[in-house]
């Protein structure tokens, strides 16, 4: 054990533990902050009476029937920037402008544009997604060597050869970067767009205990959330690794 | 003529960078003038002008304006102090950082967005929610910028100014402040545009004034044209905080 993990756990172990009393014993209101085994009661309530699985189920879905789409449009609107430089110059201003915009704003008029259902969800995810794979793409063609172009092409590769043995593998460090990006993003835009209106999902548990005051069940929300959020990261970082390999491979 | 196309080449992103906003501007507007798209849901550029000079004269936007620029700079300029000062501590005292590191990054890694509500019930409905949400947002990242921009400098360099009888005051302000400097500045720069995230969302859904409130208000009764005034000063917003920290760091750069 390091010195670091070592004094990590002992100041969460003491945040917690203060926390506990604090809470517990009303010396600030316990409506205000809950206290941690509040907070793991109503975790078990909620998984017990279903409402955590159902409305994970349309989140989670939501989710991906955004990002896939995304994922893919992302890096193949990428890929065609980067190869066409006027195309590319002509859209760099536009693009750069949404890419900086905090993406949460265009909530209320994607929710104009499809409703309270699940569709603007989706398309949240989607636009939230699409930016950060496609400039990440981009910049990682860009920085690709021409000998690799020109060695595919040397042995008579066409452009699919060149874009799928040189291109892809090369600027794939790059991309996954817009991937790791785009999941987070993805995540808060699914919340917001949840929490400003809809009928379910997680976003919309966060905004109805929210408005019941109920302390204990937003911090379980705070739980998931991040959870997600974590689990994500650690997904995308073994995707990394695997996709590290394939390329090693694939290099030899 | 060489000269001539050498110097079209240089200002050929700016260029054709023009030519595409324009003409993305102009398709907009000649497909709802031609009724291929339905301006009432889509808007159109001169509707959205239009609207812009409305909210302008009715004095709705300054209003709003002034609240949310309030907001955002109490939120950055607490911030950056905040932020700087506690990561050159984490940065100096190892104790500190382990200690603090595991909150740090829970709030850095989890999406911020879910606290608001926490926040509403610990301080109300309205600005002081605003600038909270703003600011966590916005330190976080100014922190671990700072402490990874501390850790970073040249030991050398620290034994340096205390080999000159430099106290500690002397070597943050000697050694690890010019060598940290470009890791805090970019940390500044992802914080300025965390801080326009917190502020549009701590407006959208924890406020009742401003300019991400009155977008909420406009997308319910869905006055698209409206929706769009807020938005694009949002957009053009971002666009400027990047550019000018962007310029501020090759200043930075060339300088050291």
């Amino acid at each position: 054990m390091t010195r670091r993990a070592v004094t990590g756990a002992l100041s969460v172990g003491a945040f917690l533990l203060l926390w506990q009393f604090v809470g517990s014993h009303q010396i600030v209101s316990a409506s205000l902050i809950s206290y941690p085994t509040q907070i793991v009661q109503s975790m078990g309530a909620m998984i017990a009476s279903g409402e955590l699985a159902a409305n994970g189920a349309v989140s989670l879905t939501e989710f991906a029937y955004g990002l896939l789409p995304a994922i893919v449009a992302g890096i193949a609107l990428g890929l065609t920037l980067a190869l066409n430089r006027t195309v590319r110059l002509l859209c760099d201003p536009v693009l750069t402008a949404i890419y900086q915009a905090p993406a949460i704003a265009f909530v209320p008029i994607v929710v104009v544009w499809f409703g309270i259902g699940m569709s603007s969800k989706v398309a949240m995810v989607f636009f939230s997604a699409l930016f950060p794979v496609m400039i990440n793409t981009t910049t990682g063609v860009e920085g690709i060597s021409e000998t690799w172009v020109r060695a595919v092409r040397a042995y008579g590769g066409s452009l699919f050869h060149v874009v799928t043995k040189a291109i892809l593998p090369g600027a794939l460090p790059s991309i996954m970067t817009g991937v790791r990006l785009a999941l987070g993003r993805a995540t808060v835009a699914l919340i917001a767009a949840e929490m400003y209106a809809s009928f379910n999902g997680i976003g919309r548990l966060v905004q109805q205990y929210s408005a019941a005051d109920r302390a204990p069940e937003i911090f379980v929300l705070v739980i998931v959330i991040s959870g997600f959020g974590y689990a994500c990261v650690l997904f995308v970082r073994a995707l990394e690794g695997w996709l590290a390999k394939w390329r090693l491979e694939f290099e030899q | 003529m060489a000269a001539r196309v050498r110097a079209v080449g240089r200002h050929e992103p700016l260029v054709l960078g023009l030519i595409g906003s324009l003409g993305f501007l102009a398709l907009w507007q000649a497909a709802a003038s031609a009724g291929w798209i339905n301006p009432a849901i889509l808007s159109d550029p001169l509707r959205i002008a239009h609207a812009f000079v409305a909210q302008l004269a009715s004095g709705q936007l300054i209003a709003d304006a002034e609240v949310s620029a309030t907001e955002f700079a109490i939120a950055f300029a607490a911030s950056l102090v905040l932020g700087i000062a506690l990561g050159l501590a984490m940065g100096v005292s190892c104790t500190l950082e382990y200690t603090l590191d595991p909150f740090m990054w829970f709030l850095y890694s989890s999406p911020l967005i879910v606290v608001y509500p926490l926040i509403v019930v610990w301080l109300g409905f309205g600005f002081r929610t605003v600038v909270m949400i703003a600011f966590l947002l916005t330190v976080v990242s100014i922190v671990v910028n700072t402490v990874a921009g501390v850790r970073g400098v040249d030991p050398a360099l620290v034994q340096a100014v205390r080999v000159f009888g430099g106290n500690r005051w002397d070597v943050v302000r000697l050694a690890v402040l010019p060598s940290a400097a470009p890791m805090i500045l970019a940390g500044v720069r992802i914080g300025l545009s965390r801080t326009l995230h917190g502020a549009v969302l701590g407006e959208m859904f924890g406020s009742n004034a401003g300019l991400g409130f009155r977008m909420t208000v406009y997308g319910e009764k869905i006055q698209t044209s409206d929706v769009f005034v807020p938005l694009v000063i949002f957009v053009v917003i971002g666009v400027c905080a990047t550019a000018v920290t962007r310029a501020f760091e090759r200043r930075l750069q060339s300088w050291r």
